[in-house]
């Protein structure tokens, strides 16, 4: 297991369990270090000052914060830990909710929650917040201090074991009513264009298998670092062309529904999936 | 809504539904710029060689992958950038799977879609098909020279995409060692904690929780100009709980009292339902 980020409490009421937080998802990416092209050696960022055309050590670097106007405000070190939160080791929980109402957007970064005493008490008091959490399909809402930021945190069971996440907070999350989603009536579809589609999407469904999806991304990278090491050229493959635009969705989405079934476009096969779905 | 990052198709079979992606979070964190402390001149980066100690121009940067202490593979920016997969400006929706299937746990980041110009009814299409059936389709995306699983739903309206984690990605619980109790909770415990847990529950309102943090920094950045300086309070250490029955209790009668509810929470359900009601909303604005 690796390393606890953050110790404290995890405070129900006034039930508190000591908890460790653990990260819950590992880096995976292939990191690089800037070299110089020419002789290989790697390069280093050094600070300078834009005025002087000195290098400045660590400790002459401050914060400025830019105005509208243009002016810059200096803020120092010790005056940003002065309005750092109250240091409380203590997660709080403030809430319960409905796990289905919390939409996923709200999710940031996961985490696990794990008793950091072997005390059978802080084990009890721990098994007790996850069997009542999965009983009633609840999650809790609390905010805690680590690394001198305040979070929000929602606390779930996943597999048994309570999950942290840090959430995002609403005023970050961008109004959808700015987005252009033509929701003009002009743009509603027919309801036999409608059905066509919920037809298709259904022909389309699987189970939702998360590790049947690898990370192509990741091996081609690999691959192109492994090449390289053997001497061989990398080259760039050409971008195909963007798709056309269907010039009429109906007749889009028979030929679709055609294809997948090697038959015509007879709809009754996936109205029964649906209303299966739907029940 | 602030302008695209990336137009693209999104295709599912032979439809093809023409897109423009906006971020949906904003970064709200206050930036602040490195400045020396002695002149409030902005800092700057040099890239130095630590062979030749000269600075280096960006275009001489190559990247190196390390394979074993120091001796690195070089690669150029554009080799690295062939692994990205198809620069194709596609989104190909392959499969639907059922929307509350997927753990919350594997979203990453959150995108809205917006409609292009002559791709409205498809858009309108798509978003009410997957609305209906409630699936989010699965598929990827090449953004920013990598490519990204994605998961395309419709919420509130609009289209939404998640760059997803994979699953390897994902610490499996089982590596948790979570002690394990010297016996299973009692159906006492059990029973109070449930009534603890109904009377904290309240409606999810995100809006109710402020970034404080945030508020603070401006505020600062506000007083500076004016001098004027804020105090830092202790830490506390809170204590473990010794007798869980006794906590329960004390808490259940505490967030009665904080509610001024009268009535015990084993008493009727509908009735302990409406007063916990009353209790969650005051409960909820004492601490904000």
């Amino acid at each position: 297991m690796a390393r606890a980020l953050w110790s404290g409490s995890l405070s129900f009421g006034l039930v508190n369990v000591p908890v460790e937080i653990y990260t819950a998802v590992r880096d995976l990416d292939m990191h690089f270090r800037q070299l110089h092209e020419k002789d290989g050696a790697p390069i280093e960022v050094q600070r300078w000052c834009a005025k002087e055309d000195v290098e400045v050590p660590y400790e002459e670097i401050t914060h400025s914060y830019e105005l509208d106007d243009g002016g810059q405000v200096i803020v120092d070190d010790d005056e940003l830990e002065a309005i750092e939160p109250r240091r409380t080791r203590t997660i709080e929980i403030e809430q319960f909710v409905d796990l289905a109402d919390v939409d996923p957007i709200y999710f940031d970064h996961p985490y696990f929650l794990v008793p950091s005493s072997s005390d059978d008490g802080a084990a009890r008091a721990y098994r007790l917040l996850v069997d009542v959490m999965t009983k009633t399909q609840r999650a809790a809402l609390g905010r805690f201090v680590m690394r001198a930021k305040e979070y929000l945190a929602i606390v779930r069971v996943r597999d048994g074991v309570l999950t942290l996440t840090t959430m995002v907070f609403a005023s970050a999350v961008r109004p959808t009513k700015d987005v252009d989603a033509a929701t003009q009536k002009a743009h509603k579809a027919t309801r036999k264009q409608l059905d066509a589609a919920v037809a298709v999407i259904e022909e389309l469904s699987t189970d939702w298998d998360p590790s049947s999806y690898k990370d192509r991304y990741r091996a081609r990278l690999k691959r192109v670092v492994d090449r390289k090491r053997k001497g061989q050229t990398i080259k760039a493959p050409e971008p195909p062309q963007e798709p056309e635009e269907a010039p009429d969705l109906m007749a889009a989405l028979e030929q679709t529904l055609a294809d997948m079934r090697g038959s015509g476009g007879d709809g009754k096969k996936s109205s029964d999936k649906r209303q299966r779905q739907e029940a | 809504m602030p302008r695209s990052i990336w137009n693209g198709t999104i295709t599912f079979a032979l439809i093809a539904v023409p897109v423009k992606v906006h971020s949906a979070i904003e970064d709200e964190t206050v930036h602040f710029h490195q400045v020396h402390a002695k002149d409030g001149a902005p800092i700057k980066h040099k890239r130095i060689c630590s062979k030749e100690g000269k600075e280096v121009p960006y275009k001489e940067v190559a990247k190196g992958y390390e394979v074993r202490g120091s001796e690195y593979v070089l690669l150029s920016q554009d080799e690295i950038n062939a692994a990205a997969g198809e620069q194709a400006h596609r989104i190909e929706l392959d499969e639907f799977v059922c929307q509350t299937d997927v753990d919350p746990v594997f979203y990453d980041r959150t995108y809205y879609l917006g409609t292009r110009e002559d791709g409205e009814d498809a858009y309108r299409l798509l978003h009410d098909a997957l609305a209906r059936t409630d699936r989010a389709g699965i598929g990827r995306w090449v953004f920013h020279n990598r490519e990204y699983l994605v998961a395309i739903r419709s919420l509130d309206g609009v289209i939404a995409l998640h760059t997803m984690r994979f699953a390897d990605e994902l610490v499996p619980a089982k590596d948790m060692d979570v002690p394990r109790p010297s016996r299973k909770p009692t159906d006492r415990e059990l029973k109070m904690a449930t009534a603890l847990v109904d009377s904290l529950h309240d409606d999810f309102d995100p809006s109710a929780f402020r970034d404080t943090y945030r508020k603070r920094v401006l505020d600062l950045i506000a007083s500076k100009a004016k001098g004027e300086e804020i105090d830092l309070p202790e830490p506390e250490e809170p204590e473990q709980t010794g007798d869980l029955i006794a906590a329960l209790e004390a808490s259940i009668k505490n967030g009665s009292s904080r509610s001024k509810r009268a009535k015990r929470p084993s008493s009727g359900n509908s009735q302990r339902k409406s007063s916990s009601k009353t209790g969650r909303k005051s409960a909820g604005k004492a601490k904000r």
